[in-house]
């Protein structure tokens, strides 16, 4: 019967051996493949998010400044004192207009520009 | 960071500069890491040309990976070993591989020219009984034989448990030892014993 002459499988000691040498054998990188691997590793590095150098510095001289005029406290009530200024030029409140007429004779700002503008062109006339 | 200071760093380490955009560590790991893969990919596969496109692809899935790289997580290696098994793998099944028929190599002169040239008939003969291992057989052989890594590396690679590597191995070394069975001889197995 074909079975008993099959011949007998091989034993661990055997396995190891072949494990050994097939370790031994190994396969060896092709220099020019490693330089590709190495190009596509370049340009796969991500772009790095660390700010330049001189805006590092500016940014640091902008934040010493800020802090020598009060830090961002300070920034915060300029911000408001400006947004105010431009809402009472844009819209002024009734109590504004009475010290300004008190103040310069006038019913409006409009009205005192032209005669100021309307002086200026006298004066140059003459 | 200077390629020398970055020679004697750990792969997470370099990993975690790699992900920051510095080149030297970029260079220091693939030439670390890219023999590995390759080895491994070769002795899953037995193909150069399909080792050179498994270890191109894991490298890049490396790179891809590292921003979010978690310090602490699995070692680089066991990531890279187990993304390595998973693309030979899916190439296996697509190409239906069977044994392999791949001619093997001789190595150059040399003085040790026989016994290499042993061991590389040897290993042909070994990657030919290996590729005809159901998949998972095969993983786990050459994850613990051929890149002697320990069985519950193997278990972390494969995500199964040890006794499963172990129960993987047992059948795949009875299925190696009968199918080499014929060619013992010829690999000069019964002089060694």
């Amino acid at each position: 019967m074909d079975k008993e002459f099959s011949p007998a499988p091989l034993n661990d000691k055997d396995l190891d051996v072949l494990f050994a040498a097939a370790q031994r054998d190994a396969p060896q990188l092709d220099p020019e493949f490693l330089a590709r691997l190495q190009a596509q590793a370049a340009a796969a590095l991500p772009k790095s998010e660390a700010p330049q150098p001189w805006r590092r510095a500016v940014f640091r001289f902008l934040s010493q400044l800020a802090a020598h005029f009060g830090g961002w406290p300070a920034g915060a009530g300029m911000a408001m004192a400006g947004a105010a200024g431009v809402v009472i030029g844009v819209s002024p409140p009734d109590a504004v207009l009475d010290i300004t007429s008190a103040y310069f004779q006038t019913e409006s700002l409009s009205e005192l520009s032209g005669i100021g503008l309307e002086a200026e062109f006298i004066w140059e006339d003459s | 960071m200077a390629l020398d200071a970055s020679q004697n760093l750990e792969d997470a380490e370099l990993l975690a500069r790699f992900a920051q955009g510095d080149r030297a560590a970029a260079q220091v790991l693939t030439a670390r890491l890219a023999p590995v893969v390759y080895a491994q990919a070769f002795r899953m596969l037995g193909d150069r040309a399909e080792a050179e496109d498994i270890t191109q692809d894991s490298l890049l899935r490396l790179w891809h990976a590292a921003p979010d790289w978690q310090a602490g997580q699995a070692k680089v290696t066991t990531w890279l070993y187990r993304v390595t098994s998973n693309l030979c793998i899916d190439k296996m099944r697509k190409s239906n591989r069977q044994s392999s028929d791949a001619v093997p190599e001789m190595p150059d002169d040399g003085p040790d020219m026989e016994r290499r040239l042993q061991d590389s008939a040897r290993a042909q003969a070994l990657r030919a009984a290996l590729s005809d291992l159901p998949d998972r057989q095969k993983q786990a052989m050459v994850l613990r034989h051929l890149e002697g890594l320990s069985n519950p590396d193997v278990a972390q690679i494969m995500q199964i448990s040890v006794e499963a590597v172990e129960s993987l191995m047992s059948r795949g070394k009875r299925s190696l030892a009968d199918a080499l069975a014929p060619q013992k001889k010829a690999l000069g197995l019964e002089d060694d014993g």
